[in-house]
């Protein structure tokens, strides 16, 4: 569980490093409406902390380039996949969960082991 | 057209959306804690950590029932759309209504632990070999990580770094997370406890999601169905009858390459754009027209829905797209004109022309 512990802090050490360096020196160069826009850059900091691979992913594809809003429709057509599987898991889960759930005898009065003995 | 970031985008209707949700969910927690512990009678009964820790906790649970509600209620009924429009920020609530609650439960169930009290909270059950006792914990760090995820992501400057077909499939985590978020409670607060409210309260809860995303997947379908190509010329795609567009508004098609078209009705002429804007790809089709011009409802972009092109000075284009009339159905060209192009509007008969 250390090592768990360890990895978190890690990765959060490398996205507040990526957090600083993207948000004072590229942000501006690949977003035009970043430009001059200062108060917003810190909200972004927590997102960067968590995906900060993706960020730097995005940061080196548009290095050069200054980001065009490309007109496309929101992507739904997995949706009607999604809403089947998740009917199936949830409906699946709780199923399970009432069946595995145990009664215990709450009409015992309880007794104290020392006391027992 | 170009807007600079600003922390957050509020306008007066987002204004007093938030103000209902805060108060909403202060409401909630305030009744959870004060009032309600009588009469949700916890058995085993708990203390007032416990009960903080439950109240954030069963917060969350609704608050991410009713964001998943609003998608396919808004498919479903036009009357949602505004609720839509404003979700992200109820995303953002939920996630420090979450992490709220992870933090009663690891400030009180692992605060007396002689270890860390993280490694505590990891370490204490390892049990994930077998259902009964499974470590639920572990569903609810999941659900929590993917609830940070959207919630740290929702700003608008994420839409156009990530692009919105990486943003949009990032944001699908929501249905793991709610998934996950069921098997927390299942596998957790309904084995321990005696009252079955909670346990009916969640049943229904879930079942209401799940019947309203089957039904909007259902209706989304039926409506792709409707619009079938032409057989004379294979690029026409018959959509609707031209009298159910709505004086002032659109109504939206899909294309078969899966792209939306806005169909607008201006006088008795229609025009055909496509249906994302320019800007952040918001859902134009939901704007309202005046004068040929469409405003988008998320950022108010404007453009010509004759020309797809904002007014001037503003620079920005979408695409226009071709429109005829056949025995009262209106049929589109699925080929977009380039960006800016002009279109001619479609006539439409009037009820006493016809």
């Amino acid at each position: 569980m250390n090592l768990v512990i360890l990895f978190v802090q890690v990765w959060g050490g490398i996205g507040a490093v990526v957090a600083l360096v993207f948000l004072i020196f590229g942000i501006s160069r690949i977003d035009e409406d970043a430009r001059g826009a200062l108060s917003f850059r810190p909200l972004l900091i927590p997102g960067i902390l968590i995906i900060w691979p993706l960020v730097i992913w995005r940061w080196w594809q548009l290095t050069g380039t200054t980001t065009t809003s490309v007109t496309r429709s929101a992507p739904r057509e997995s949706h009607a996949i999604v809403a089947v599987v998740l009917a199936v898991i949830v409906s699946a889960t709780l199923f399970t969960t009432e069946a595995i759930r145990q009664e215990w005898p709450s009409h015992l009065a309880p007794i104290r082991l020392d006391q027992a003995q | 057209m170009s807007v600079k970031y600003v922390p957050v985008q509020w306008g007066r209707f987002k204004v007093i959306y938030d103000v209902i949700a805060i108060t909403m969910i202060m409401g909630f927690l305030w009744i959870f804690v004060n009032v309600t512990p009588g009469i949700l009678n916890h058995d085993p009964a708990i203390n007032p950590q416990i009960r903080n820790m439950r109240a954030f906790g069963s917060c969350a649970f609704f608050l991410l029932t009713a964001i998943l509600m609003i998608g396919p209620l808004a498919r479903l009924d036009d009357r949602f759309l505004p609720l839509l429009y404003n979700r992200r920020h109820l995303g953002v609530l939920t996630g420090f209504v979450a992490l709220s609650h992870a933090s009663f439960v690891v400030r009180w169930y692992f605060v007396f632990s002689p270890t860390d009290r993280y490694e505590a909270l990891l370490g204490t059950n390892t049990a994930y070999d077998q259902i009964l006792g499974f470590p639920f914990e572990a569903f609810g760090i999941f659900a929590l990580l993917c609830l940070l995820v959207l919630a740290t992501t929702s700003h608008d400057f994420w839409l156009k770094f990530l692009t919105p077909r990486i943003w949009k499939d990032l944001h699908y985590l929501i249905y793991p997370a709610y998934a996950a978020v069921i098997a927390h409670i299942g596998l957790g607060a309904l084995q321990s406890t005696e009252n079955p409210t909670f346990g009916v309260i969640v049943f229904l809860c879930a079942s209401l999601v799940i019947i309203l995303h089957l039904a909007a997947a259902r209706k989304e379908h039926r409506t792709a169905d409707a619009g079938v190509s032409s057989e004379e010329y294979a690029s026409w795609r018959k959509l609707f009858r031209a009298d159910t567009v709505k004086e002032g508004f659109a109504r939206v098609a899909r294309l078969s390459n899966g792209e939306r078209i806005a169909v607008f009705r201006h006088g008795n002429r229609l025009s055909a754009i496509a249906n994302a804007c320019a800007h952040q790809n918001g859902p134009l089709g939901e704007g309202r027209i005046a004068d040929c011009i469409v405003t988008c409802p998320w950022h108010g972009f404007q453009y010509d829905v004759t020309t797809g092109q904002s007014p001037a000075p503003f620079t920005e284009k979408i695409a226009t797209y071709n429109l005829r009339l056949r025995d009262g159905y209106v049929e589109v060209d699925e080929s977009p004109n380039p960006y800016g192009t002009v279109v001619t509007p479609l006539a439409i008969p009037t009820p006493s022309m016809s």
